[in-house]
């Protein structure tokens, strides 16, 4: 039996913690030993974050109990986002965790829909989606486990305070063994022939050795980019948004279940409810707006007084060439970065964790676990990306120059085709790996105003009147499932109150 | 004397005249009534493409005519709306569609919620609601087709004018109208009375009538060189006296729309057809001369010219009577509003109308002329305010044309319509009005006038179930256009005129 | 032509015509669309069989088929999977059963234990820990119901008689209404690029807006169509020529086919209700065709009929298998060897996909770049699962296989192996016929054992695993005694 791979990860953010805690919550020391090296001098971001419902995978993999989680990260809970002013200014649609309706004789749900509406009988496609409904009413219940329920029919995700996250993380894995060395890196040092990472030298000018080490040092990729020189992929011609500005302001307005992004003139406000506060954060272009432009709007659109200043964030759209070079894995921002606007962020960190535990090396690594653990992580960074552009292209909006530039713009040919397949008969991309399934293209593409020409005909096998029974039916449960569900506000007090919480105002609404 | 009516005489046929010629043919029949048309194919006619309103129908209904046969023997191509190009300011475009707005939300007008919710930041672009505006930008079109509980699109048409009354001419012959050739030389009158007994044409010919329709041109053979109607010259409001149109080839499947863009000295129509697009540079030779106009409308085509450009003049104005004792004057005959808003046709087919409703069947009492002349008036002043608006309320200041129009007082009546929807959003119109308060809202906005209010009812919806309902209504426009086949597609499918064209 | 299609022909013949007749008569038959067959001469042998995946079963149920009228049409009997012998030189060969990865430990795979085990000494093959394998050796139906926990459920495809399932197709296409006009085909209106229509030898003329060209290597219909062209793929799956020919019944019946390598290509038994179907495939030029019958008869140890049928093949695809009003599908779109049920399973691709991209409206250019990308995902994988067999083949010395082990295998497949050989990972690419653990089983029945395990492997400790091997054991051996064996469960009303 050979000995534990010494794993070291550089950088203690929410990546670099959620790694240590599936390393030594999922490995055993005879197979891993993990140590990570953080600095208290860097700061983390910290803002509010927004996950995928893929997170809850995780922490059942780790082991993590979501109660006491979301207890300790002030977290709610998220069925979707929703997009104001995206497509249009006015414009509003639910991307849920969860399917629009039901496949009726093979035949995908949006068919029946749009041969309702061509015979007559429009229907706003969200009132099938139990979700968007619990959504726009703010309520949340967990989902049903009999999987002919129509409350089995969506998902959930988190919201939570992404520092609360990786401190919980934290406690977690250093009470499982895991070794935390505060200090800065000042050199990396490589093998004079391989070219792997021998060891990181410490400020303190301790040298730590590792036979596999994790770069989430964030965007200047510290191990991966400066001294492994794997470069840098730009996708900012598709993406132009490569500033931020976040603050955090008094929890006011509604508890919603969902994020919600705002697109705004030069890019789009994210708004995520936590328990204790509300976060906000502004994405643009500094192409299209300046500084202080961006710092105003933001300012003027938030619905709680701010509780300190916009902190800026710059980044660039792209991922690393190699994700996986040598002996050293990227994750998080060291690996490339795509804006938040589909909460992707923890779902690349934990897409790169899975494939790892999926590829564990020996040492020495094996260059074909590389190449697959690229073609993976490549893969995803790709789907989510031509994903993104999408929410940008189809726009009709006039004001902006972004949103001319991005109504424009070349897309990817991978796009530009699920567009036209989608405008002409409704068909949606399909494929074995990665994000999105099929319903979350359905509701942004609808969402962003693409509407099919013409549905699947073998939608018509269902005669007409059986349909618009079968949709008044399901529209009807799903008004009055939803309408029995708990308030969101009144679920996060019960299940998982922080110490922070603030008691939501009087007005918040489906709690009374 | 005024005695029973039994014969009718039509004098000049082109689009006005035979549309009388049919509808009375149609209406009162020949079997009681002669009816007569006289004209010369000496005396051409326009017969450039012409573009209507949707009310075109009621007259086409009423003729009982099959519209994908009218649409196949006319060339016609279907229209949505309007496109105004560089009419607000240079490099703007708007649309005056058709059809209502996304519906009403809740007792008021679109529009206040509209004004609400762009206040509120909401996109500026108010064609989003318009299914027709939508399905005009993307080319496409349909009829509801027997789907029952689909709402309707409302469209109007292209056609050649000349094929037009050819095709009326058929209609109307094989009703008993007679048509004579000929010019009139003479027109007889009464001695004492002044009203018109007969017409002496240039071959000896004597045509007696009991009543007469004047649809001889602006000249008014009948009603203005007879009968001294007058004429009420509205030039100081639309200065417009000249029009230059040509026919070029059609370079694109048509568009279901009409193309105005605004010129230096006025302003270019486009109107595509099935087989070619005809277009014209309505102008005031005070501003350009009328070769410059000539040569630059040669120059704005975006197919290759058909023919040399035909100019023809006018003054704007109407007649100050149209009906004077047994003689009514229609199309040219009864006055003259630019092509701006398709009127043309509207107002013969709404004199038509009139007319077959007071019919004077027992002699023209003085009553019914006076309540006809009355209403026809009250039609041109309204369709005229409407017309003068596009002018008045622009930015454009960067030709002197353009500056007249922005120093240029506006009617009475137009000055308050303006007035109360600068401030209130609100737009009063009477029940007689052709243009309603949604076309007033289309062209005012347009046009580049945003209201400093909005009707307090807009008021009573919460921001997001405004939100919601206004995204819900643009998301059933996306639904129904992506929906419809091409305009090309559609023709195709039911009235291409190709194949007679190719017979010929 | 200015409309959607609403009047289909499906011009062909055998299997591929008349499951996409009646595919298509069943999906749009109601809503209007007319499907008229063009049925061509047959060029099915009497001995002729038609071996099918568990995806058949799938179709079958979509189109309302029961599987016992299918099986008593087609003299059929149900396949748990494929026995290769002789491929990789050892004796004993190999199971590649229809069925999943057994369960592993720790959320690791099972094969990652069992490379381990492997390592230390383990005697016991990969497939002997599959319950379809062992369903299969022993004849027994294991896939009727849901195994003991812990055993995941294995699934069965079919071998059967060509004609009696043609001919079972048929019946139900017609019964459905699709209309169908026999005879020759003499020729194809064509003009701009499109099929007008067809004519007959007796001058039938037979016009549609949409046609399926099923005329199989033939491509009687699309290869008159500009553009089209074909991708040889001899290089990798070098024989031409296909043998058929009937033996006697087996009995017991054997829940598989046999497909035994020899000198010159492979010899496939598969086992019918009231015969073998023998199937040889191989390299003209290394044996003739008056020698392959004696070489079947002598490598089957069976009394091969008189019936014997030999026709030419060659492997490869259109890249173009639709163009402008024409969709090719079945051997003229991608032609395998009758391995691993390609052929059917091609025809199967085929018609879903033409299903699920139905025109919709006059003009189909997106449909039809959208379905030749889909169908050449679709049959990449499966030539490269094809071409694996003959990539790892163990018969050395003689130069047919030399050469099929020393030709590169195509990029794809060349990067699975790869990855696979390294730590016993399957690269899986969208549009797999064949998932995870079949490659896994014929990597490693072909002898590709991965050279390293997972780590992770080692945080079982070695009693846990040997006992977790020996539960499987248990379970499957359980498992198959109870199974009803094929002939009973056959004879069962």
């Amino acid at each position: 039996m050979s000995r534990p791979l010494d794993v070291v990860i550089v950088g203690g953010g929410t990546a670099g913690w959620m790694t240590a805690a599936a390393l030594v919550g999922v490995l055993k020391p005879n197979v891993c030993r993990v140590r990570l090296i953080e600095s208290d001098e860097i700061g983390i971001v910290g803002v509010g974050e927004a996950t995928l419902p893929q997170m809850k995978d995780f922490n059942d993999l780790v082991g993590i109990d979501e109660a006491e989680m979301m207890r300790s990260t002030n977290a709610t809970f998220k069925l979707g986002i929703e997009f104001l002013d995206w497509g249009f200014k006015g414009s509003t649609y639910v991307h849920p965790f969860g399917a629009h309706g039901q496949a009726w004789g093979g035949v995908g749900f949006h068919h029946h829909w749009l041969r309702a509406a061509q015979n007559g009988r429009p229907w706003d496609i969200e009132a099938f989606s139990y979700a968007v409904v619990a959504s726009r009413c703010d309520r949340f219940e967990f989902p049903s486990r009999d999987p002919a329920a129509i409350e089995a029919t969506y998902n959930y995700a988190y919201h939570f305070d992404a520092s609360l996250y990786a401190r919980y993380l934290r406690g977690f894995a250093e009470a499982r063994g895991l070794r935390r060395t505060e200090g800065k890196v000042v050199e990396v040092v490589l093998h004079p022939e391989s070219g792997n990472v021998d060891a990181i030298r410490m400020e303190s000018g301790e040298l730590v050795a590792g036979d596999l080490f994790i770069d989430c040092s964030g965007f200047r990729g510290l191990i991966i980019g400066q001294a492994l020189q794997s470069g840098f992929e730009d996708w900012s011609k598709w993406l132009p948004c490569d500033r931020a500005l976040a603050v955090p302001c008094d929890r006011a307005g509604r508890f919603t279940p969902f994020t919600r992004s705002t697109a705004r003139e030069a890019g789009w406000q994210w708004r995520i409810p936590l328990q204790h506060r509300t976060g906000n954060g502004y994405v643009y272009s500094s192409s299209f707006i300046s500084d202080d432009d961006a710092a105003a709007t933001l300012m003027r659109n938030l619905d709680g007084e701010a509780q300190a200043e916009p902190r800026p964030l710059r980044f660039k759209a792209g991922r690393r060439v190699d994700c996986w070079r040598k002996n050293c894995i990227a994750m998080g921002l060291a690996s490339g970065f795509l804006e938040p606007l589909e909460s992707t962020s923890i779902y690349l960190v934990q897409v790169a964790i899975t494939n790892l535990l999926r590829l564990f090396p020996r040492n020495p690594v094996d260059p074909a676990l590389v190449e697959e653990f690229n073609r993976l992580v490549d893969n995803e960074y790709d789907r989510i990306r031509d994903f993104l552009i999408l929410h940008y292209h189809a726009n009709t909006r006039e004001d902006g120059e972004l949103w001319r530039y991005c109504r424009d713009m070349e897309v990817p040919d991978s796009l530009r085709s699920k567009i036209e397949l989608f405008t002409r008969r409704g068909h949606l991309p399909q494929y074995k790996d990665g994000l999105f399934s099929p319903p979350s293209w359905l509701s942004v593409l609808l969402g962003q105003g693409l509407r099919p020409q013409a549905y699947d005909r073998l939608a018509d096998n269902l005669p007409l009147d059986e349909l618009f029974a079968r949709m008044e039916t399901l529209h009807a449960r799903i008004d009055a499932r939803t309408a029995a569900m708990p308030g969101h506000d009144a679920f996060v007090r019960s299940y998982c109150a922080s110490a922070e919480a603030v008691r939501a105002p009087a007005l918040a609404g489906a709690d009374a | 004397m005024n005695r029973a009516l039994r014969d009718i005489v039509i004098v000049g046929g082109g689009t006005a005249g035979w549309m009388a010629a049919a509808a009375l043919s149609k209406v009162v029949g020949t079997q009681n009534y002669s009816i007569t048309l006289v004209e010369s194919e000496q005396i051409g006619t326009v017969g450039v493409g012409e573009a209507t309103i949707p009310a075109i129908s009621l007259f086409n209904n009423v003729l009982g005519l099959d519209e994908d046969e009218f649409v196949r023997e006319t060339n016609a191509t279907f229209k949505l709306g309007i496109e105004f190009i560089d009419w607000a300011r240079l490099g703007h475009t708007y649309h005056h569609p058709f059809g209502l707005f996304a519906g009403d939300l809740g007792g008021i007008g679109f529009s206040h919620y509209w004004f609400r919710w762009l206040k509120a930041g909401g996109d500026p672009d108010n064609l989003m609601f318009s299914a027709e505006a939508e399905a005009a930008r993307r080319g496409r079109f349909t009829r509801a087709d027997g789907r029952p509980g689909l709402p309707k699109l409302h469209y109007a048409f292209h056609f050649d004018a000349s094929l037009y009354a050819a095709y009326l001419r058929r209609f109307a012959e094989a009703r008993g109208v007679v048509r004579v050739e000929g010019k009139v030389v003479r027109v007889r009158q009464h001695a004492e009375t002044g009203f018109i007994e007969g017409l002496e044409l240039d071959d000896g010919r004597r045509l007696h009538g009991d009543f007469f329709f004047d649809c001889s041109g602006f000249r008014g053979l009948l009603i203005e060189e007879t009968l001294k109607s007058g004429y009420e010259d509205w030039s100081r409001w639309l200065p417009m006296n000249r029009a230059a149109a040509m026919p070029c080839a059609r370079v694109e499947d048509p568009a279901p729309l009409t193309r105005s863009t605004a010129r230096e000295a006025g302003w270019q129509w486009r109107i595509p057809l099935q087989h070619r697009t005809g277009n014209g540079y309505v102008f005031c030779n005070e501003f350009i001369a009328e070769q410059e106009a000539m040569d630059l409308l040669s120059r704005r085509l975006d197919g290759a010219a058909l023919d040399e450009p035909r100019l023809l003049k006018f003054v704007t104005g109407r007649r100050k009577t149209c009906w004077v004792k047994n003689c009514l004057a229609l199309g040219l005959a009864s006055g003259f509003l630019e092509p701006l808003e398709s009127t043309s046709i509207h107002l013969v087919q709404s004199g038509i109308s009139k007319f077959l409703t007071l019919f004077p069947k027992n002699g023209c009492d003085p009553k019914l002329v006076d309540r006809f002349n009355w209403e026809m008036e009250r039609d041109y002043v309204s369709v005229r305010d409407f017309v003068i608006a596009h002018y008045k309320v622009s930015e454009r200041d960067d030709t002197p044309f353009w500056r007249y129009c922005r120093d240029m007082d506006a009617p009475d009546t137009l000055a308050a319509k303006l007035e109360l929807f600068r401030t209130r959003g609100e737009v009063l119109v009477d029940n007689h009005e052709l243009f309603r308060e949604v076309n007033w809202f289309a062209v005012l906005y347009g046009q580049g006038l945003v209201p400093q209010d909005h009707h307090p009812v807009a008021d009573v919806m919460s921001d997001e179930e405004l939100r919601i309902r206004l995204s819900g209504a643009r998301k059933a426009i996306l639904e129904r256009v992506a929906a419809m086949p091409t305009h090309q597609e559609f023709i195709d499918r039911h009235c291409s005129a190709l194949r007679s064209v190719d017979a010929a | 032509m200015s409309r959607r299609p609403e009047k289909i022909a499906v011009v062909g013949r055998d299997a591929a015509a008349w499951t996409v007749a009646f595919g298509l008569q069943r999906a749009f038959g109601r809503v209007g669309v007319a499907v008229t067959v063009v049925d061509l001469p047959s060029l099915l042998g009497p001995a002729d069989v038609c071996p099918a995946l568990p995806t058949l079963g799938g179709l079958h149920r979509l189109l309302g088929l029961d599987e016992r009228e299918v099986l008593a049409s087609a003299a059929g009997v149900h396949a748990l999977g494929q026995r290769f012998v002789g491929w990789s030189g050892g004796q004993g060969g190999f199971l590649h059963a229809y069925d999943s990865q057994p369960i592993g430990l720790n959320s690791v795979d099972f094969l990652q234990y069992w490379v381990k085990g492997r390592g230390k000494g383990l005697a016991l093959e990969l497939d002997e820990f599959s319950l379809g394998a062992a369903g299969a050796r022993h004849g027994r139906l294991v896939t009727d119901a849901a195994p003991a926990a812990g055993l995941p459920r294995p699934a069965h495809g079919y071998h059967l008689h060509a004609r009696g399932y043609v001919d079972l197709l048929r019946r139900k296409a017609t019964a459905s209404g699709a209309t169908c006009v026999s005879g020759a085909l003499r020729g194809a209106d064509v003009a701009d690029g499109r099929i007008a229509a067809v004519v007959l030898e007796d001058g039938t003329r037979v016009e549609a807006d949409l046609f399926v060209d099923a005329t199989g290597a033939e491509a009687a219909l699309i290869g008159r169509l500009p553009g089209d062209a074909v991708e040889d793929w001899g290089q990798w799956l070098g024989c031409d020529r296909v043998l058929t020919a009937s033996a006697p019944r087996l009995d017991p019946l054997p829940g598989y086919s046999q497909i035994a390598a020899f000198d010159a290509g492979w010899l496939g038994l598969y086992p019918l209700q009231d015969r073998t179907a023998v199937v040889a495939v191989y390299d003209h030029a290394r044996q003739s065709d008056a020698q392959m019958l004696q070489t079947a008869a002598a490598l089957s140890g069976l009394a091969l009929q008189g019936d014997a049928t030999v026709a030419p093949f060659r492997a490869g695809f259109r890249p173009r298998p639709w163009i402008g009003n024409c969709v090719a599908i079945g051997e003229g779109a991608v032609s395998l060897e009758p391995l691993d049920a390609a052929p059917m399973h091609v025809v199967q691709v085929g018609l879903s996909h033409l299903i699920a991209l139905f025109p919709v409206g006059p003009d189909f250019a997106l449909e039809t770049e959208a379905y030749n990308a889909a169908i050449a995902s679709h049959a990449g994988n499966l030539r490269d699962f094809q071409i694996a067999h003959y990539k790892l083949n163990g018969r050395s010395g003689e130069p047919f296989w030399d050469r099929a082990r020393d030709r590169p295998a195509p990029e794809t497949l060349a990067y699975k192996l790869k990855l696979f050989a390294g730590r016993g990972r399957v690269a899986l690419y969208d549009d797999e016929a064949f998932q995870e653990p079949s490659w896994t089983s014929i990597f490693v029945g072909h002898g590709l054992i991965p050279r390293d395990y997972d780590p992770l492997v080692e945080m079982v400790g070695e009693p846990e695993q040997v006992r977790h091997f020996q539960n499987l054991l248990r379970l499957i051996a359980a498992e198959v005694r109870q199974a009803p064996t094929i002939a009973a469960r056959l004879a069962r009303p």
